[in-house]
C-alpha cells in the first residue's frame, strides 16, 4: 500500500476511534453526559473533555413513513476537548446536500462555539447511538434542527455552570460568546478547553434555553460547506476511494430482467487473464434491497475486472418480465387514466358539478423511468471475516446495509460495522444496498477486503427507477373561471411494488399528494389506475412530486388559459377557494412564493418574439417552492434564459446551501423536462450511459435567481422540493412562448 | 528497461497491462484517488487529467501511450492548492457532492492555460464535456471567469 493512503488511513483512526459503545439511552433522557473517564476508558483515545450524547425522544413517524421507508429518531455527538478543538459528528448521510454543514452549524451555534475550531466528522453506523440515520424525504432538517440546537445549549449551559463554579460565582453572572465563558462582574474570561472537563461533571439540564433568531451566530447565514477545501485538491474521500491492505477489486453483471436467473456461465475465458482471481455467482435473497442477481470477476484491479466480466458468457432465464416494453407499457397506463379507475377518495358531488358547468377541459400527462446517474456509480468495500463484517459504502441508509447483510451472513445486524463514506451523488439511489450486499458475497467467497464498483453501464441498467406514470385530469369550471370540479385518475407503478409484488396500482397513500394538495376544489375525486411493476420501483429525488407537480402544475396553466385570467392570478383564486381551516397555512404559504418568482422574474413585463415567462409552484415535502421559467423557443428549441426560484422552508439554516439545492434542482428538472428517460425492450434497460441517457451539460446553464422568503416558521428541507415546480413552469412558458403544449416528460425524448 | 510516466513529479515504471487506461494506473496503481471514475467512455470528463498540460480523459487513455509524459492529476495541479481556479472554486462555494470537480477544474485549468481571457462561449464549449449531476453549472462559469482574472493579474 501506498505511503499516501496509509497516513490517510491512519488520520481517519485518528479520528474515528475504535467504536465507543455508549449504552443506548432511555428514549426520555434529553442530554447524556458520557463522563471523560468512561468516554476514555471505551473509546481508547487519549484525549479528554467533554463529551455530550444526545438522545432524544423519538418523533412520530411522517405522513408519508411508508414512501420514506425509515423512522426518523434524531441523535447527535459533540466532543469538546481540552484544547479547545471541538468535534461534531453528523449522524445523517452526506451525499451533497450539505447536512453535515447545515446540522453541525446549528449545534455550534446555540454551543456559542467557535466555527473554526469545529471540525465535523461522518458518523459510523449505529442507530442506538445516533437514532435513525436513514437519510430521504428531504426530513434531515426538519426532523434534527432542534435536537442539535438543544445539545449545543446543553452545552453551553454547562460551560456556564462550569465557570460560574470557578469564579465562584452564580451562572446568571456569566455569559458565553464564541468559545468563551465571560464573567460579567470582571469581564474574566475562561476557554471553553479550559472549562471542558469540569463541564463534564456537571449534570445535563433538561430543557437548555434556546437561542432567539437575533441570536443566530450561524444558523440563517451563508456557510462554506465544511470540507469543500478537500474537494478541490482531490482529498475529499468517497466510498469509491477506500483502499485497505490486501484489498481485491470487482466488476459485475447483473441479471437484465427483474426476476431473472442464472442459467449457465462459461467462465473459462475469464479465468484465463493475467490478474484475475475469481469468478463469483451471487443469487438475490429475500430482501427489496438485495442483489437482482449476479455475477462478479475479482481480480487486482478494477479494469481487469472490467475487462474479464466482457469475457463471460453468461446465459439467463429471463423469466416473467421479459415482456416489459416501456413504450406499449405507457401507451396502456394512458388507457387506463382515460377510463374510470379504481375510486381513491371522494369529496362533494363531481357528477353534479360537470353537469353544471360552463366549461370542461381534461388533459393526460405522462413522464417515464428515470435513472438517478449520480456522478459516482454504485460502489462499496466489505470484508466478511469469521467474526466481523465491515463495510465501506456511500449509502444514505447504514442500518439497511447492517440489516441486509445481518440476513445474509445470518449475523445480527449490529454486528455489522458501516462506515458511512461520503457520496459522489445518490439522489434516492444509495437507500439501497444491493452493491453491498454483493461485494459481501464476493468478499466471503474470496476471504478478503473487496471493492466492487460498478460500472456506469451496470449503473443505468440496474436501477431503482423513479416510476413510469399516467395521469388524466378532468375539471369543470363556472361562468366566472371558478373550479368546481375535478377528478384526477393516476397510473404508475408505486414503490409499494418493491416491498410487496402483489401491488398493482397506486394506493391511497401514494395519491395522498394530490387528495391533500392545497388547491380549493368543492367537488374532487381521484381514482388510481392499473399500473403492475416489472422492475425495481425506488425514490427519485422528490419521488411522486416530479409527476404531480408536473399535471397539477400545467393543468392548472390551461385552464387559466381556457379562462382567459392570468395564470398568477388564476392561482391566487384557486388558493383561495380552499375553506379548508387546515390548509389555510399551506395556501398562504404557496402563494406568497408564487407572487415572490413572479416578483422576481418580472411578470408580466413585455418580451420579444419568441420568449415568454411561465410559472408554476407545488408544496412536497413541507416545502413550498414556485419556479418563474423565462424561454426562448425557436421550433423545437427550447433555450431556458432565466429561472426565478422561490423557496419557503421555514427557517433557513445555510442560505448558501438552500441557493446551491435550488441551482442543482433546476438542472435535475431541466434534465427530465427536457430529455433523460430509461427505455425497457424485452424487459431489459436499452439505456447504457451519457451519450443515450443526455443528463443536462453546461450549455444549458440558465441564469438562476434564488429567493429565500424570511420566514421564523419550524424549518423543512430542500434537498427534494425544487425539482418538481420546473418542468410544469416550462411547459407553461414554451406555451405561453410559440402556444405549443408540452404534457408529456420529457419534452425531446431521445430514440435509443 | 520498462517504460516510465511521470506523475505530479515523479517517475513511475508502467508495470501493468499496456491497455489499461491512465485511470485505473493512477486509481488502483498508483492510489492517487482524486481522479474519479465516471463513465468510462470519455463522455462525462470526471477522470480528466492533464498529460503535458493539456486536458486528457484518462479513462480511455491507455497508459502505455504515455511513456515519458508529464501526467497532472488535481493533486498535483497546485503546491498549496492555491490554483486560481482552486481559490474562486472556494469562494464560489462550487462544490456539492464534489465528485466530478477534480475534473472540471482540470478542465479548466487546461482551458485557462490555452486561452487566458475565454469569453462565456468558449468557457461554455470547453467545459460541455464535464458534466455535474449536482447542478453547480452557474457556480463553475462563475469560477472560471473570476479565476481568468486572477491569472490575468498574476501574468
Amino acid at each position: 500500500m501506498n505511503k499516501h493512503i496509509l497516513d490517510a488511513m491512519s488520520a481517519y483512526y485518528d479520528v474515528n476511534p475504535v467504536d465507543s459503545t455508549i449504552a443506548s439511552q432511555p428514549s426520555t433522557i434529553a442530554l447524556d453526559n458520557v463522563s471523560r473517564r468512561s468516554f476514555l476508558k471505551v473509546a481508547g483515545i487519549a484525549s479528554s473533555g467533554l463529551f455530550m450524547g444526545v438522545s432524544l425522544p423519538s418523533f412520530a413517524g411522517s405522513a408519508n413513513k411508508a414512501a420514506a421507508g425509515a423512522e426518523f429518531n434524531p441523535n447527535a455527538f459533540i466532543h469538546l476537548s481540552e484544547n479547545g478543538d471541538t468535534l461534531i459528528y453528523c449522524g445523517r448521510c452526506e451525499m451533497g446536500q450539505g447536512i453535515s454543514t447545515a446540522l453541525p452549524a446549528a449545534v455550534a451555534d446555540e454551543m456559542e462555539a467557535d466555527w473554526s475550531r469545529v471540525s465535523i466528522e461522518q458518523a459510523d453506523g449505529n442507530e442506538a447511538k445516533f437514532g435513525s440515520q436513514a437519510t430521504g424525504g428531504s426530513a434531515s432538517i426538519r426532523k434534527m434542527f432542534e435536537p442539535m440546537r438543544k445539545a449545543g445549549a446543553a452545552a453551553k449551559e454547562m460551560l456556564i455552570l462550569a465557570a460560574a463554579k470557578v469564579w465562584q460565582v452564580s451562572a446568571s453572572d456569566c455569559y458565553a460568546e464564541n468559545h468563551f465563558v465571560i464573567n460579567k462582574l470582571n469581564q474574566q474570561k475562561l476557554g471553553y478547553g479550559e472549562l471542558a472537563t469540569l463541564a463534564a461533571n456537571i449534570d445535563v439540564p433538561a430543557e437548555p434555553k434556546l437561542k432567539s433568531k437575533d441570536q443566530y451566530r450561524y444558523i440563517g447565514k451563508a456557510l462554506d460547506r465544511h470540507d469543500q477545501g478537500k474537494v478541490v485538491v482531490g482529498k475529499r474521500v468517497y466510498g469509491v476511494d477506500t483502499k485497505l491492505p490486501g484489498m481485491k477489486y470487482a466488476a459485475i453483471a447483473h441479471c437484465p430482467v427483474l426476476g431473472g436467473t442464472l442459467k449457465s456461465v462459461d467462465k473459462s475465458q475469464a479465468l484465463k487473464m493475467q490478474g484475475v482471481i475469481d469468478v463469483v455467482g451471487i443469487s438475490p435473497i429475500k430482501h427489496p434491497f438485495s442483489s437482482i442477481g449476479a455475477v462478479a470477476v475479482v481480480a487486482d484491479n478494477s479494469w481487469t475486472a472490467q475487462q474479464a466480466v466482457k469475457q463471460l458468457k453468461i446465459e439467463w432465464e429471463l423469466g416473467a418480465n421479459a415482456v416489459y416494453n416501456t413504450k406499449d407499457y405507457k401507451a396502456q397506463l394512458v388507457k387506463n387514466v382515460e377510463r374510470e379507475a379504481q375510486l381513491v377518495t371522494e369529496r362533494g358531488d363531481i357528477k353534479k358539478a360537470f353537469s353544471n358547468a360552463a366549461t370542461t377541459l381534461s388533459a393526460t400527462y405522462t413522464g417515464v423511468h428515470l435513472s438517478h446517474a449520480p456522478m459516482e456509480p454504485n460502489a462499496s468495500v466489505v470484508w466478511v471475516q469469521k467474526d466481523s463484517c465491515e463495510v465501506w459504502a456511500s449509502t444514505q441508509s447504514p442500518a439497511d446495509i447492517q440489516k441486509v447483510l445481518g440476513q445474509y451472513l445470518n449475523r445480527k445486524p449490529e454486528d455489522i460495522k458501516v462506515h458511512v463514506m461520503m457520496a459522489g451523488g445518490a439522489f434516492g439511489r444509495k437507500f439501497k444496498c444491493d452493491y453491498v450486499h454483493e461485494a459481501a458475497v464476493i468478499s466471503e467467497q474470496v476471504n478478503a477486503p473487496v471493492q466492487l464498483t460498478w460500472t456506469r453501464e451496470e449503473d443505468m441498467r440496474t436501477g431503482f427507477y423513479h416510476s413510469i406514470n399516467a395521469q388524466h385530469i378532468q375539471a369543470s369550471m363556472d361562468e366566472q373561471g371558478k373550479v368546481t370540479g375535478w377528478l384526477h385518475r393516476a397510473a404508475f407503478p408505486s414503490i409499494n411494488t418493491l416491498f410487496d409484488p402483489s401491488v398493482t396500482r397506486p394506493s391511497k397513500n401514494n395519491l395522498g399528494e394530490i387528495d391533500d394538495h392545497p388547491f380549493g376544489i368543492k367537488n374532487y375525486r381521484s381514482e388510481s389506475g392499473e399500473s403492475p411493476a416489472h422492475t425495481r420501483i425506488g425514490w427519485y429525488r422528490a419521488v411522486y412530486a416530479i409527476f404531480y407537480g408536473f399535471a397539477m402544475g400545467t393543468f392548472a396553466d390551461e385552464l387559466a388559459d381556457q379562462a382567459k385570467q392570468d395564470t398568477v392570478k388564476f392561482l391566487h383564486n384557486i388558493y383561495d377557494a380552499n375553506t379548508n381551516p387546515e390548509q389555510q397555512e399551506n395556501t398562504r404559504r404557496s402563494k406568497a412564493v408564487l407572487d415572490l418568482a413572479a416578483k422576481g422574474a418580472g411578470w408580466g413585463k413585455k418580451l420579444p418574439k419568441g420568449e415568454a415567462i411561465g410559472i408554476a409552484v407545488h408544496y412536497s415535502f413541507r416545502s413550498y417552492v414556485a419556479m418563474a421559467v423565462h424561454v426562448k423557443v425557436d421550433g423545437d428549441s427550447i433555450k431556458v434564459l432565466n429561472v426565478d426560484c422561490a423557496i419557503d422552508c421555514g427557517q433557513v439554516l445555510n442560505t448558501d446551501g438552500a441557493t446551491a439545492q435550488m441551482e442543482g434542482a433546476v438542472v435535475m428538472g431541466m434534465s427530465l423536462a427536457l430529455a433523460t428517460e430509461i427505455t425497457f425492450r424485452d424487459g431489459a434497460v436499452v439505456n447504457s450511459n451519457f451519450h443515450d441517457y443526455p443528463v443536462m451539460r453546461i450549455k444549458d446553464m440558465p441564469n438562476v435567481r434564488v429567493h429565500i422568503v424570511d420566514s421564523d416558521e419550524k424549518p423543512t428541507g430542500l434537498g427534494e422540493p425544487g425539482v418538481s415546480p420546473f418542468a410544469p413552469a416550462l411547459s407553461n412558458a414554451v406555451y405561453a412562448a410559440v402556444g405549443k403544449r408540452y404534457r408529456d416528460l420529457p419534452f425531446n425524448p431521445l430514440t435509443v | 528497461m520498462s517504460k516510465t510516466i511521470i506523475v505530479n513529479g515523479t517517475e513511475y515504471p508502467i508495470d501493468v497491462d499496456e491497455q489499461m487506461p491512465l485511470l485505473w494506473f493512477l486509481r488502483d496503481k498508483l492510489e492517487f484517488t482524486g481522479t474519479k471514475f465516471g463513465c468510462g467512455s470519455g463522455l462525462c470528463g470526471a477522470c480528466t487529467v492533464h498529460v503535458d498540460g493539456q486536458a486528457t480523459r484518462s479513462c480511455i487513455t491507455p497508459v502505455s501511450t504515455l511513456a515519458n509524459k508529464n501526467i497532472t492529476t488535481i493533486e498535483g495541479l497546485s503546491d498549496h492548492g492555491d490554483h486560481p481556479l482552486q481559490k474562486a472554486w472556494l469562494e464560489n462555494n462550487v462544490p456539492q457532492c464534489g465528485y466530478c470537480q477534480a475534473g472540471q477544474i482540470m478542465n479548466a485549468a487546461s482551458l485557462l492555460a490555452n486561452n487566458s481571457s475565454p469569453t462565456d462561449d468558449e468557457i461554455v464549449s470547453a467545459m460541455q464535456g464535464n458534466i455535474c449531476r449536482c447542478g453547480t453549472y452557474q457556480r463553475i462559469k462563475k469560477a472560471i471567469r473570476v479565476a481568468a482574472v486572477e491569472l490575468a493579474k498574476e501574468v
